[in-house]
């Protein structure tokens, strides 16, 4: 520790071991009865104490190290917020605000759906994963990847990699980018309408947030301009209305009319992303977001809560047989690599160096505040997915496979699911299915697949066993329901928006006119061509004979995947070429196994024999079924069967294609570090130069004495020319 | 309330003014008077307008 000013810690005194141990002790004991425990019920309390434990010390230690030892970050070095505050998109803002906004960014679905899917191979491998894959790959990502940005003046990651590695891996980059915003929008508006359709209550209820959020735009452009937080009360308190008014509606003659199968309800979230990318972001989109923030923090919220006061049971198996025979239903394929493909996001998400290297970095006061809002926000989202792995798991696993199977494989009926149900190897009756369903007052809950339902179900158990009893308990599945279609849908707009200001800017370097933001030719284009590009792929999806969500989330989750090993790449190259060789395996040693557990999914998903993983097998099998004129199930009809031979053709060349997307970067910076290490070429880094900082605020949540006096030297009235000119991080 | 959880109260009405940004435009004018001491300020329903409107040319992505 040369260059850089570490903090005075404090001594390690006797009662601060002693704490730390009992952290330590207290963690292994819960990871022991969570690993060793066979044959008998485990309660969720253990999963919470042992990923609890071991965030603690990771965050304590870990993230530590890597920030002052790798990264050496430099509180007497001035932050592009405090140099260029232009009270707009630079501007330093108080760190715990930060990581609220920052969380709210990176956290939305996908930490409550991975984990649910991946509960079919039981709760160990996916626990474990989301642990360990937070702590040393993810948050490490979100942290380092915000930190170069940072010190680049907050540049996206696709401009990072064209400086750092070069235009080949630059370009390929930022065509992954697009490519994953695609796969990853189509994934989760899937998600949406598997979860609406046939539901009647919770297609009002998400229809209604239309009208509400326009309202509040209204309100908060003419009424009361600013007053962002009584309008967003006011928008919740209609949201609960409408959500209560769903059950009426579920009992009355206008039920009809809210029952949508999954084709119209394709069409419609198709009209909505458009109108919502060219509509002015005051309209729909930001009240959306306000909504979406405080209902994702609540239930959030609410659900640790419900957890922590009912200490499920989990009935879930530790691991269960489709984590050896790779034959489960939810999703085809072994353990490695899969479960670690289908958990992307809370263990590592490769999304969120977008984030990390978009608005967050040009808001950040102190260097050294990269651990808290980097390392800290993901490791709770790390905490959210774990407890949807606690509320998947709570349910009776005969529920769980009816409920997440292919309608392929358990049918429409009460009878035939369980009869399924039971080949698979578990036991539930047509009788406790119809009970299930009638619980939470939903037609059927059978083959409700892509994880919102199976969650709603879980999280309507816990919240009722707190508030309401059963009483309650349709009111909370469909509350669940509607938060998590509420903040798909913000995902969805807000991408289809980022994807076509994309798409303008590339399209921008050919034709001028494209990247004028006003130019409304241009905007209705590019939002048409982004819009169709993911409408196509829910088309497909919603159509699936084999299944939407069993086929394309696989895709997404090596998409998320594949955008991570960009930025670990980036990550290391800036490592090596800043001559920190020595720890470059913090950020390489993740990408090596990010890469492998990539890679081997495509080439399962690209070269298996087996006609359930790869995607070539099955458009062979049903290629050959086509020419011989025979209906194999699970297609019903020739049409079926052509349809999906065309689907298996455009996923096996997706799948391809993002094999040699990551291929391509990697070596394209393997080039670099060659050339680096070998001194064929000076390194030339894109870094801004250093400037000294005036400003002083806390590192961690809590101030320590230190910042304490820092502080109050700070507020004191300043002579008249001195440049420290900013107040204290409290504010 | 009493008075020891009334300051937690504060804060986290705090917290949750700044999250959403509805202090935005106190934040405004404190940099105004900071770096451009003298200039004429926007009125409120401008400066929101304003902030909303600069959304429009740069969206956020939300992840999953």
């Amino acid at each position: 520790m040369t260059t850089t000013a570490t903090p005075s810690t404090g001594r390690w005194t006797p009662r601060r071991i002693a704490v730390w141990a009992a952290v330590a002790v207290v963690g292994a004991i819960a990871w022991g009865i969570i690993a060793l425990a066979r044959g008998e019920s485990i309660n969720a309390a253990w999963l919470i104490v042992a990923a609890l434990c071991s965030y603690a010390i990771a965050y304590r230690f870990y993230a530590r190290f890597i920030a002052y030892r790798v990264l050496g970050v430099d509180d007497r070095r001035a932050t592009p917020a405090e140099r260029l505050d232009n009270d707009q998109d630079f501007q330093p803002t108080d760190r715990r605000v930060l990581y609220g906004h920052h969380f709210a960014a990176i956290a939305g679905a996908g930490p409550l759906v991975g984990p649910v899917l991946a509960a079919q191979m039981g709760y160990l491998p996916g626990t474990l994963w989301i642990v360990f894959g937070v702590i040393f790959a993810g948050a490490v990502q979100d942290m380092v990847i915000l930190f170069f940005s940072m010190r680049r003046d907050g540049k996206s990651l696709g401009q990072m990699a064209r400086e750092e590695i070069g235009p080949l891996g630059g370009a390929a980059a930022l065509l992954a980018v697009f490519a994953i915003m695609i796969i990853l929008l189509a994934v989760l508006a899937l998600v949406v309408v598997n979860a609406l359709a046939e539901s009647p209550w919770g297609t009002f209820s998400l229809a209604m947030t239309i009208p509400i959020a326009l309202f509040m735009g209204f309100y908060l452009r003419v009424l009361r301009p600013g007053r962002v937080l009584e309008t967003t009360a006011i928008g919740v308190g209609l949201l609960l209305v409408a959500i209560v008014l769903g059950g009426v509606i579920d009992h009355s003659s206008l039920a009809e009319a809210f029952t949508l199968s999954p084709r119209t309800l394709v069409v419609c979230l198709v009209v909505y992303g458009f109108a919502a990318s060219v509509l002015p972001v005051w309209m729909l989109l930001a009240p959306r977001d306000y909504l979406s923030t405080f209902m994702k923090v609540g239930t959030i919220g609410l659900l640790a809560v419900g957890i922590l006061l009912t200490l499920p049971v989990l009935e879930n198996e530790a691991v269960t047989k489709f984590a050896s025979n790779g034959k489960g239903p939810v999703f085809a394929g072994p353990l490695f690599p899969f479960v670690f493909i289908i958990i992307a996001c809370g263990a590592l998400s490769g999304f969120h160096s977008l984030i990390a290297s978009g608005t967050t970095p040009k808001l950040i006061e102190k260097e050294s505040q990269v651990r808290m809002i980097g390392y800290g926000a993901m490791l709770t989202e790390s905490f959210v997915a774990v407890m949807a792995m606690v509320a998947a798991s709570i349910l009776d696993q005969g529920l769980y496979f009816a409920m997440n199977a292919p309608a392929g494989v358990v049918g429409n009926t009460a009878q035939s699911a369980a009869a399924a149900v039971t080949k698979l190897g578990f036991t539930i009756t047509p009788d406790q299915l119809q009970a299930a369903a009638q619980s939470v007052q939903e037609q059927s809950l059978i083959a409700r697949v892509g994880g919102a339902p199976t969650l709603a179900v879980g999280m309507s158990t816990i919240f009722s066993g707190v508030f309401g009893g059963d009483a309650l308990k349709a009111f909370w599945y469909h509350f669940a329901i509607m938060f998590e279609a509420l903040f798909i849908l913000t995902t969805v707009d807000a991408g289809t928006r980022v994807g076509r200001f994309m798409l303008q800017d590339t399209l921008g370097n050919l034709w001028k006119p494209m990247s004028r933001p006003s130019w409304r030719p241009g905007v209705y284009a590019t939002s048409a061509v982004v819009v169709a590009a993911w409408g196509y792929f829910l088309w497909v999806g919603a159509t699936d004979p084999l299944g939407g969500i069993n086929q394309l989330f696989p895709l997404f989750g090596i998409a998320n995947q594949l955008l991570a090993a960009v930025a670990l790449t980036v990550a290391t190259t800036i490592l090596i070429k800043s001559g920190r060789l020595r720890w470059a395996w913090v950020t390489a040693v993740p990408l090596a196994w990010d890469a492998a557990v990539t890679l081997t999914a495509s080439w399962y998903k690209i070269f298996s024999s087996d006609p359930l993983v790869g995607f070539f097998a099955q458009r062979a099998k049903f290629q050959e079924a086509l020419d011989a004129g025979k209906v194999i199930p699970p297609a019903k009809s020739l049409e079926d069967v052509g349809q999906i031979v065309t689907n298996s053709t455009v996923d096996g060349i997706l799948s391809i294609l993002f094999a040699v997307l990551i291929i391509v970067v990697i070596a394209d910076a393997a080039r670099v570090w060659l050339q680096t290490l070998t001194g064929s070429r000076e390194p030339v880094l894109a870094e801004t130069p250093a400037e000294p900082s005036h400003l002083w605020a806390p590192s961690g949540l809590f101030p320590t004495a230190e910042d304490r006096a820092r502080q109050a030297e700070q507020q004191k009235p300043q002579p008249v020319g001195a440049s420290g000119d900013r107040g204290g991080g409290e504010r | 309330m009493t008075p020891r959880l009334r300051p937690a109260v504060g804060r986290a009405l705090w917290y949750l003014r700044e999250v959403m940004g509805e202090n935005a435009y106190e934040h405004y004018l404190e940099h105004q008077r900071r770096r451009h001491p003298g200039e004429p300020v926007l009125p409120r329903a401008e400066f929101e307008r304003r902030r909303m409107d600069e959304l429009d040319a740069q969206p956020r992505a939300r992840c999953c």
